[in-house]
Order: structure tokens, then sequence, then C-alpha cells
């Protein structure tokens, strides 16, 4: 069996043969007896591990050991135990953080999808620029020139344009923008990210968490023109290519919880001229994410007004029956419990 | 219904691509080539019905697969030296699933290794001698509840990774992978299993973990890994495991979850994906459809109600697109390699679309929120009669999984009984 990406980084002479490891005993590594599921390491991986044991055991605080903990990571880069000795080193020795930095950013390049080296990463920023300092004195536009934030900015396009849905870059993304406060570029970002893909759904998400400035959503009462403006983008946005289900997903989710009213005041009149709309129609009456944000839209309704709440519901239960035959028959046993689950 | 074979279920691009929709036509292409050769003839003229008649589970080739791997893993495996106590933990139980003998000295041999993972002051790690890890230990333990005895779980120092877990609990109800580590779902999980098996739940470990957990569902319903972030398939298992054990899967938006998992079943591929707009991929199988059984429950449906999603679409997609039959063991989708982490949630998803896993109504305790009725709770778990629902040969039937663990109920319950048996556990926290 065989993993990608595990060649050795390593050309110098072994280090049992370098003056400079001389007086350090190597630790091999214990599997006890007949161990299952055993590594056949490189002579090259072992070595460096046995010796990096040896430092550890000691807790060893030099350039030496920095240096090998970078070539574990190399060759390793979810070994989580080194990245934890490396950053104390890196503290210790006073290591020059934007160094570090520019090695983090080479490993990520190498392991996009890897825990421990957007971790490191938070610790790094924070100690080049301290978030209080930084958003106590300055606006946003002021720290957005700030080479740190600009660095890290253009270090998340380059990541997100890898690959436009890792998961680690975007969530690193909303720790930089709510540590810095930098929230109106982010809002350009996503849109910017949006026209890029329409059906990139983590960039929907991170619109909720934008228009919520990452807080509660338990506790935060949006303005209701904001939330009007957000129906009108995500209404021309579906345009694009009706059956998206992200789109969908994000307005719904947003009025529940925190506009219902605005389902069938707002929404609704928008979606059914577009399913009016002989451009749109078509693709509207087609899609099963009309349907079912119509099931949410006249559950709403009927909670709302109760004088016609018996035929909006036998409206959304129609709609259901018709989601589980027609529209959407994968999801039919979902259709039928959706039916049955409708309620004022 | 899903029998039937149709270019319609295809997904719609409104003829508007995007990034996305080009990667999904390509795995749908791939997908349908396969799909195609299965449509039996005779019903051409009907718009063509698949016959699911002929699909086997290379139960041969998966095991040797796996055996290989216990016998030993190629220098590439570096990769995942702070992940040995998983190798161990898909193989096992990947064997385990498939009712492979595990016999006495692969037995011993595993409790060996996991031995070298224990942390003098208490957790498991990634291999010997690093830091413990959360999922490290959970991984530990999983595997010697797979092989143990009440000999062997003497092993564990449940009293040690007490301590240690509460040194990784958060303020908010979270918990730290490792010392100096990341914060997600994943910790509450892992730490919830351990607790509930090793009868060291205690009102402090489980502190605000309910609350934390329904503060990672996305407004779309599914779960992320921390407040804000995506709904993701693997978080979304991990939360409503940990509620169900706490007994608080009420915390959650229920109908909003079930809408998200539902969506997660691709029309035409019949697995699942992990997030909205995602391609399908073989694990999920395990992370959300795995996770339906835990959602029948939280809403209280019964056994006639069935399932929400469709069982058979799903056994198809691992059956006839995620096995490997060249290299044996199960993979992501067609054209990717199997590996031991897929190879396991392949066979749990199937485990868990074959069987209805639930608890008689009858036993159903109500007293669902208190720590000490954890174990009761968790045994009312079992294979439910006539829940059964086999695509293609009988002989593809697997052993059920316990939806909370994801292991067999036989060793479960051995380890529960041990660990319930023993005295209470007196820690001072302070």
């Amino acid at each position: 069996m065989r993993v990608e990406g595990s060649e050795d980084v390593c050309e110098a002479a072994p280090l049992s043969q370098q003056e400079e490891w001389r007086d350090v005993t190597p630790i091999p590594q214990d599997d006890g007896k007949h161990p299952i599921c055993p590594i056949a390491y490189t002579d090259d991986y072992r070595e460096m591990m046995d010796y990096l044991r040896a430092v550890m055991a000691k807790e060893e605080i030099s350039e030496r050991a920095l240096e090998l903990t970078g070539r574990v990571i190399q060759a390793n880069p979810g070994h989580y135990t080194v990245w934890v000795y490396r950053k104390r080193l890196v503290e210790e020795l006073n290591a020059d953080i934007a160094g570090e930095l520019n090695w983090v950013s080479s490993i990520s390049a190498m392991y996009p999808k890897n825990y421990q080296l957007w971790h490191h990463r938070e610790a790094l920023i924070v100690r080049l620029l301290d978030p209080k300092q930084a958003t106590e004195g300055q606006s946003e536009t002021e720290l957005l020139r700030h080479p740190v934030i600009r660095r890290e900015l253009q270090f998340l396009d380059n990541a997100i344009n890898e690959d436009s849905k890792n998961f680690h870059a975007w969530s690193y993304r909303q720790w930089l923008v709510s540590t810095y406060n930098i929230w109106e570029q982010e809002l350009i970002f996503v849109n910017t990210m949006i026209n890029e893909d329409v059906r990139n759904n983590s960039a929907w998400n991170q619109r909720y968490f934008v228009i919520l400035q990452g807080r509660n959503p338990a506790q935060v009462e949006l303005d209701s023109e904001l939330v009007s403006g957000e129906i009108v983008y995500t209404v021309e946005n579906i345009k694009f290519a009706p059956n998206n289900e992200s789109p969908w997903s994000y307005i719904i989710g947003l009025l529940l919880r925190h506009a219902p009213g605005k389902l069938y005041t707002d929404l609704l009149p928008k979606i059914q001229t577009l399913a009016n709309n002989k451009d749109y129609s078509l693709a509207m009456t087609t899609t099963q994410f009309y349907w079912s944000a119509l099931v949410d839209i006249y559950e709403q309704q009927a909670r709302e007004l109760p004088e016609q709440g018996k035929a909006l519901l036998e409206k959304a239960q129609s709609i259901c029956h018709n989601l589980a035959i027609e529209h959407d028959p994968m999801h039919g046993k979902y259709w039928e419990f959706r039916s049955t689950s409708l309620s004022v | 219904m899903s029998h039937l074979f149709s270019y319609d279920f295809r997904y719609d691009d409104n003829v508007y691509e995007t990034e996305t929709s080009l990667k999904q036509e390509e795995v749908e292409e791939s997908i349908g080539r396969i799909y195609y050769k299965l449509v039996d003839p005779h019903t051409i003229v009907n718009g063509g019905e698949i016959d699911d008649s002929g699909h086997r589970l290379l139960r041969i080739k998966h095991e040797q697969f796996v055996r290989d791997a216990l016998h030993g893993l190629s220098s590439g495996f570096a990769v995942l030296d702070a992940s040995q106590p998983w190798l161990a933990f898909w193989s096992l139980n990947s064997l385990d699933i498939m009712g492979c003998d595990i016999d006495p000295q692969l037995r011993q041999r595993a409790v060996n290794t996991m031995k070298q993972f224990q942390a003098e002051n208490g957790g498991f790690c990634g291999g010997s001698r690093q830091l413990p890890h959360m999922a490290g230990s959970f991984a530990s333990i999983m595997t010697l509840v797979l092989v143990g005895d009440d000999e062997t779980y003497k092993v564990i120092d449940r009293e040690a990774m007490y301590r240690w877990m509460m040194t990784m609990k958060q303020p908010d109800g979270s918990f730290s992978m490792h010392t100096g580590g990341e914060v997600d779902v994943r910790g509450i999980y892992c730490a919830m299993v351990i607790a509930s098996l090793l009868n060291i739940m205690t009102p402090e470990l489980i502190a605000s973990s309910a609350d934390f957990i329904s503060r990672c569902q996305t407004c779309e319903g599914g779960i992320g890994p921390y407040p804000g972030v995506e709904a993701h398939g693997g978080y979304t298992m991990c939360g409503l495991a940990a509620l169900e054990i706490l007994g608080k899967t009420d915390v959650l938006n229920l109908g909003r979850l079930a809408r998200w998992m539902s969506s997660r079943q691709l029309a035409f591929e019949g697995g699942f994906s992990g997030r909205t707009n995602k391609l399908v991929d073989g694990c999920y199988s395990h992370w959300v459809g795995g996770a339906f059984a835990l959602l029948q429950k939280a809403l209280k449906r019964s056994q006639s109600d069935g399932y929400l999603y469709d069982r058979a679409a799903l056994q198809r997609y691992v059956l006839a697109c995620c096995q490997d039959g060249r290299m044996g063991g199960l993979r992501d989708k067609p054209g990717k390699s199997s590996d031991l982490y897929h190879t396991l949630y392949c066979l749990s998803g199937l485990s868990l679309s074959q069987h209805y896993m639930g608890v008689n109504p009858k036993e159903l305790i109500s007293d669902n929120t208190s720590v000490y009725s954890v174990p009761a709770r968790m045994m009312q778990w079992d294979a439910m009669p006539m829940g059964t629902e086999i695509l293609g040969l009988r002989s593809n039937m697997v052993k059920p999984v316990h939806p909370v663990y994801g292991v067999s109920l036989v060793p479960l319950a051995k380890c529960i009984k041990y660990f319930y048996s023993l005295p209470p556990l007196v820690v001072s926290l302070v």
C-alpha cells in the first residue's frame, strides 16, 4: 500500500554521522512485541524520529532541534506532537517569526488538508500582530494595508484558488476576519467567490458568517433592510442556475432563523415572479429546491396567518407529494416525512 | 423507485457551467457507465431498470487487503505515523464487521500495540511516546473494545484518562484534541464515547457540551466543527452521536437537520456527499448514511415509518462503485484507490443501511439526560427484527453496528458490563 506525498526530502548525511549530533543517544521507537500495522519506515525517517525522541525527552531547546522538527514535519505534517514541540522551540528560541511563516506556507502548499499547520499559523500571526492593539487603533482600511494582514489574505487567496472549498482555509479565514475585524473586505471576497462559482457552498456559508459578524445567531437581531438585501442578492444568484442548492439553503436557513415573516412577504413574491417569467419558468419549476422552498414558506405563512392556515398547509402537503413522486423521488421518504411534520 | 435507471436523475446544471457542476458531471459520467451496465435489457422498453440481484461483497479480497495491512505497511504510511491507533481500528473493525476471524494471537498483538500508545499521565497517543490525543484515545479504546476481555480492559487507566480529559475540557463545553491542539466537535464525540464506555461520565465532564454542539448547527441544518464553519458530514455524525449519549438530541433543530442530511444523498449516485454541492464519497455512507439511525430516534419515528433515506440506493453505490476488485478494500469513488479508512467507513455505512438499528419503543428509557441512564440507554440499541434490507446476494449481509459507537454489539456490551460493574471512580477534580 502506498500513500501520496511522502517522498523523502533529506539529502544530508545520516545524523549518526554528524558531529553536531554526537552527544545525543537516539531513542528507538518502542512498538512492543509483534505490533499490528507496523510501518516500514525509511531509514531516514526512523533515524530522524529516534533523535527527535531523544531531544524531546530532555526537553532540549536548540537550533538543531528546531531544524529537526522541520525535517520531520516535512515528511509527516500530521505529527501533532512535533508541532507542539516546534511551537515551543520557536517561542523560546525567539526564532524569526516571518521566516517561520514562510516555512509553514511552503508546507501548506504540499499538504493543504492538514490540521496542524493552520493552527500553528494562527499562533504566529498573533505574535506578529497583537489583535487587541491592531483593532483598537486602526480602521479596517488601515489594517488591510498592514503587511501581515495583506500577506495572510494573499496566502488564503492562493489556497482557496487552489481548492475553492478547502475546509481548513475557509475556517482559518473566519478566524482571521473575526480576530482583526476585517469584515468589509470579506463581504467583497465572498461576492467574488460566489461570482466565480455560484455553487460554492463554502462561500455561501462564509456569507452568513459575515452577515452575522461571527456573533451567536441566537443573540443577533438582523436589520430588516439588510435581510431584504440578502433576499435580492440571493434571488439574483438563483437566476444563474435555479437548480443550485446553495443559495436556496442559505436564504431559507437565514430567514427561518432571523426573519421568518419575510419568507412569504418578501421571498415568495420574488421567486414566484421568477417562476412565471418565461426565461426562468422551466428551470424554476423543474428544480426540487423551488418546490422545497415553497413548502417552508407556506408552513411559515400558515403559522402567521391562522385564518388561511388550513389551505396553506394543504398546498404544502400537495407539493411534498409531488416532490416525492415527481421532482425528487430519491428523497421520497424525506418528503413523506416533511409532509407529516408540517405544523402551525 | 430507486431501481429505475435514468439519466434524468443526473444533476441539472441549467446549462450554466461552473467548477462545481463540471466536477459533478465528471463523476456522474463514470458512475453512469457502471450503473448502465447493470440495466436489465428486458426492461429497456420501460425506461430501464437496474438489476441489483448480482451485487456481491468481495469479502475475501477485502479481508486480504486488511490482513496485509495488519501484517505491515509500506514506508509511505509514515504520514500516518501519528495516527497509528486509527490504522489498528480501521483494520480490526473492518474485519469484525465482515465477520472475519480475529484469532487470539491477533487479539494479543492488538492489545500489546495499544498498550504502547497509552500515556503515563492518561490518554492514548497517536504512536508510542507521542502526546495523548482525543482521537488517538478514541481509536485505541475502540480497538481494545473490539478485541478485549476483562483482562485486557485493565490496560486502560481510566482514572488517568478521566483526569487527562478534564484537562482538555474548555469552558464552552468543547474539548481540545490535544495539549495546544485544535478544538472542535470531534473532541466532544471522542470524550463522550470514552466516558460512557469507561463509566467516567461526570456532570463536570459533560457540562455545556450539548450547548456547544447546538451552536455548531449551521442555518443549513447540518453540524460544523465549531460555530460559524460550514456543515459537514463527519462533524454531523460526531455531534448527533454525542448528543445521543447525552440524551439531548432535542437541542438541535431536527427538521432542518433532517432536510440537510437527506439532501446529502445524491439522486443519481445513491451515495452521500459530505457538504452541500460537493461530490459523493463512500466514507459518508457512514458519517451521513449511518447517522439516519440516530436521526430516526431523535425524531421519535417508528420502525414502520422507515429511514429517511434510500437504503437500497446507498448499498448499490457501495457495492457497485466503492469496491476495488483488483486490490481489495473499498474506496471514495470509482477511479480512486482503496484505503483502510474508506474500507471501514464504506463497510460500516453498508451495515447501517442493511440493518434497521433502533430501540424497542416498549423499552425506551425516559430519564434520558441522567448520566446514570447512559449504559442502559446505549445498550437499548439493537438490530430490529424484520428491519433487514439486503441488496444483491444474501451473503452480502454484514454484522450490525451500533450507530453511536460504530462497532458491533457483542464486544460493546461486554465492555460496558465490565466498566459498569466497577466501583464509581473517585477522583479529586481540583
